[in-house]
């Protein structure tokens, strides 16, 4: 029992992290607003034109409209906002808001985006960037009198834990604690691995190798979990289930290897030059697969976060709270690996016993 | 193969029978609703899906060994 406690806190974390993960509600946001007067302009529903009323449909999620200290906002990148004239509730997830824009138009260039912002008492503020796009014919650096009328003050953040709100991820946000880090410590088993099947080319001892190839055969798990759980969250968010993303081709690539480097291990009946192969395949095998997934990735665009010019855990695609549950997440993954290998582990070591026996 | 197939049915039927269909199917527009959890759900699932596969292996083999040992002994 008292050296099983790594197996316990594995599940304890997993367990955390599944009601965590899935209990916390995602923040109150803005799935869509959509202009539906049409402008002289012949404006379509993401662009509204200067000096004019617009009545703007919208629909949130998780938000709570029938709080009356609604106000909504269109907001010019650090320039200003301007307020809605009209708050109309329609039920709890819509609402219609009237906004008159002004005439003159504080920036340099013709054509700019504004971000919707709505905020009650009940919700906190909600963001959507870039709602619209803009055009105007008249501007001015200096007359900012208008968009600066009734700035966004007074507001204050819903009190509780809760998940940022992504208006194409949704609820699929959560997947950030199961997709993510099963390749995490895919990473961190094949890590482990490459050190035993060094030391087993150092020792020639049966045993590391047996480590070695185990831990391969959980990470390679894993992994395929990875690509599988992936592209499900694919098709929800991009639409397909396999597109044509360098990093979801790379990481099958480097799957195959793997997955080669298995079969090519049990082609092999001699015990020692098996050992020998499969420890010299798994070096070359993970030197391969960092430049597969972090390389090549980085280099070309990538719709995954941290390729292509993308912030990965730093930018806004990763908050504190995701983060809560995200880093006990790979360790909890970590751990239940490493008890399926040291199952394994116990499995061949006993088949090895009975092998050399005879 | 054949011992896999109760487990690679399981998944095809999972992903790959919405797949041919168009995003309209209700097997689709379920696992959409309610600002997309089920997808969530189904990531889940095909977790402990996995999990479950490599317990029934290494199962499998372990009884393989047994017999071995037994009839030896």
């Amino acid at each position: 029992m008292k050296s099983n406690w790594w197996k316990i806190l594995g599940i304890l974390i997993l367990i955390y992290t599944v009601i965590v993960g899935m209990s916390v509600p995602l923040k109150p946001g803005i799935e869509r607003a959509d202009s539906i007067s049409m402008g002289s302009n012949g404006n379509n529903a993401s662009s509204i034109s200067s000096g004019e009323n617009h009545v703007i449909k919208v629909i949130g999620y998780n938000t709570n409209y029938k709080d009356n200290t609604n106000k909504a906002w269109l907001r010019l990148d650090t320039i200003g906002a301007v307020a809605a004239t009209k708050f109309e509730t329609i039920s709890e997830t819509e609402a219609n808001v009237h906004f008159t824009i002004p005439t003159i138009f504080p920036a340099r260039d013709t054509f700019q985006l504004l971000s919707m912002v709505i905020y009650n008492k009940e919700d906190g503020p909600s963001i959507l960037p870039d709602a619209f796009s803009i055009r105007t014919n008249q501007r001015s650096n200096s007359n900012l009198t208008e968009w600066t009328v009734d700035p966004i003050t007074n507001i204050t953040d819903k009190p509780g834990m809760q998940f940022p709100y992504r208006s194409v991820l949704n609820e699929t946000i959560r997947n950030t604690f199961f997709h993510i880090p099963l390749w995490f410590s895919m990473f961190i088993l094949l890590l482990i691995s490459i050190i035993y099947s060094g030391k087993y080319l150092k020792n020639n001892n049966i045993k590391d190798d047996i480590i070695a190839s185990s831990l391969v055969n959980v990470a390679v798990l894993f992994g395929i979990l990875g690509i599988i759980t992936g592209s499900i969250w694919a098709r929800f968010t991009w639409g397909t289930f396999w597109t044509t993303d360098v990093k979801l081709n790379m990481s099958t690539v480097a799957m195959l290897i793997y997955v080669a480097s298995l079969i090519l291990r049990s082609s092999i009946n001699d015990v020692d030059r098996r050992a020998k192969l499969s420890a010299s395949y798994n070096i070359f095998a993970f030197a391969a697969l960092i430049p597969l997934v972090f390389v090549i990735p980085r280099l070309t665009d990538s719709l995954h976060p941290g390729n292509g010019g993308n912030p990965a855990l730093g930018g806004e695609d990763m908050e504190n709270t995701l983060r809560m549950v995200f880093y006990p997440a790979i360790i909890g993954f970590t751990l239940l690996g490493l008890w399926m290998t040291s199952i394994l582990i116990r499995y061949e070591s006993l088949k090895d016993r009975w092998l050399s026996r005879k | 193969m054949k011992k896999y197939t109760p487990f690679l049915t399981i998944l095809s039927l999972l992903l790959f029978s919405s797949s041919s269909l168009q995003a309209e199917s209700p097997a689709i527009d379920f696992l959409r609703s309610t600002g997309k959890i089920y997808s969530v759900i189904a990531v889940i699932v095909v977790i402990i899906l996995g999990i479950a596969f490599f317990l029934y292996r290494i199962d499998n083999k372990l009884t393989k060994l047994e017999n071995k040992i037994n009839n030896e002994q």
